[in-house]
């Protein structure tokens, strides 16, 4: 082989690693190309899932909420109605008083009929009021928030320049207002009521009075009965 | 690994009914005091994790915990306080008396699973 046909040799292939090297460029910008036109709707792409990830974890937030606000109201109310013991109707009102709504201080006022004094029919933490306003176990009026409930039924939520109470619920019989529940103090390390806390109050507005007033009709007529009965074996025996 | 019997020790029925929807997942056996979970804990050995309530006649919470702890039968069965008494002296007291955890009433549901599924 002569000098200059090695020569000729070696330009051709240069020539077809410069052609080769062109089109591997071309093919470098073409992919870049397409991948910066890519990456934006990428980038969409992956913002939109994250938000509907943020979305479906506060919905599901909220479904746990809901479902802990459901829970409560199921078992307070089936607790109410469980049983036709007056004393333990008593405790259960006490029981979500303490228990799910976080109340320290409390009292289950009742309307004395004939009076317009209200009996205190239980009370937790008024052992050192100091207001005067559930003296001997009876309440005369006074507060203005637990007036207003035992005059229109609707509920009041302190406390007031006028009032101490965080709650006035009043309770219903039917149409009728026979007592309320005030809650005068929540735990300290439970701040103040929350949403979920107004269906109880709710709650307890319809079913407390009506399940205690059906305790104390059915403890009645039980003792009635037992009368009747001694008094017929009585009659029978003589 | 996760708790399947859990023994709830509290005066009140509300709670107690409570915990029978939340913890459908679990068995649970029921105390309504100190003395009674005692009996509990001597009659059933498979009880895994121990729900405890502070304020409960005959034997409160805080007794009923103090004899867990000393016996070696039961000391390793992980014990939470659900009490009203928030006071951070109260937690104090109770981790120190041997609780695992301490949650205070009200407490949210999500927060008393998450602190059963931990132990």
């Amino acid at each position: 082989m002569t000098p200059k046909m090695r020569t000729e040799g070696s330009d051709s292939t240069v020539d077809e690693i410069r052609q080769t090297l062109d089109r591997a460029r071309a093919l470098i910008a073409q992919l870049e190309g397409e991948q910066s036109a890519q990456s934006p709707a990428a980038d969409n792409h992956v913002q939109t899932i994250e938000r509907d990830r943020e979305e479906l974890s506060a919905r599901l937030v909220e479904a746990e909420h809901q479902l802990g606000r459901l829970m409560n109201l199921y078992v307070a109310t089936f607790q109410l109605h469980a049983t036709l013991d007056p004393v333990e109707v008593q405790a259960t009102i006490a029981e979500i008083a303490v228990d799910l709504l976080g109340a320290e201080r409390f009292a289950l006022l009742l309307r004395v009929e004939g009076d317009e004094a209200c009996e205190v029919a239980l009370s937790k933490g008024l052992e050192n009021d100091l207001s005067g306003l559930y003296a001997r176990g009876r309440y005369q009026g006074g507060d203005p928030l637990i007036d207003g409930a035992l005059a229109d039924g609707v509920l009041r939520l302190g406390p007031s320049d006028t009032s101490e109470v965080i709650a006035a619920v009043p309770l219903r019989v039917q149409e009728a207002i026979v007592g309320v529940l005030v809650v005068l103090k929540l735990f300290d390390h439970k701040a103040i009521l929350r949403a979920g806390d107004r269906d109880l109050l709710d709650l307890l507005a319809a079913h407390a009075a009506s399940a205690l007033f059906a305790a104390r009709v059915y403890a009645n007529t039980d003792r009635k009965l037992r009368t009747l009965e001694s008094l017929v074996q009585l009659v029978r025996g003589t | 690994m996760q708790p399947r019997k859990i023994l709830v020790v509290d005066d009140s029925k509300l709670i107690h009914k409570m915990f029978e929807v939340l913890l459908r997942q679990y068995t649970l056996v029921h105390a309504h005091d100190g003395l009674e979970a005692l009996r509990c804990l001597g009659t059933d050995a498979d009880i895994d994790l121990i729900l405890l309530d502070i304020n409960m006649p005959r034997m409160s919470g805080l007794e009923f915990l103090t004899q867990v702890k000393a016996d070696a039968a039961f000391r390793e069965i992980p014990v939470v306080i659900i009490s009203t008494e928030g006071k951070e002296e109260d937690t104090i007291r109770g981790l120190e008396t041997g609780a695992a955890a301490y949650i205070k009433k009200p407490f949210g549901n999500q927060e008393l699973l998450e602190v059963i599924q931990r132990l």
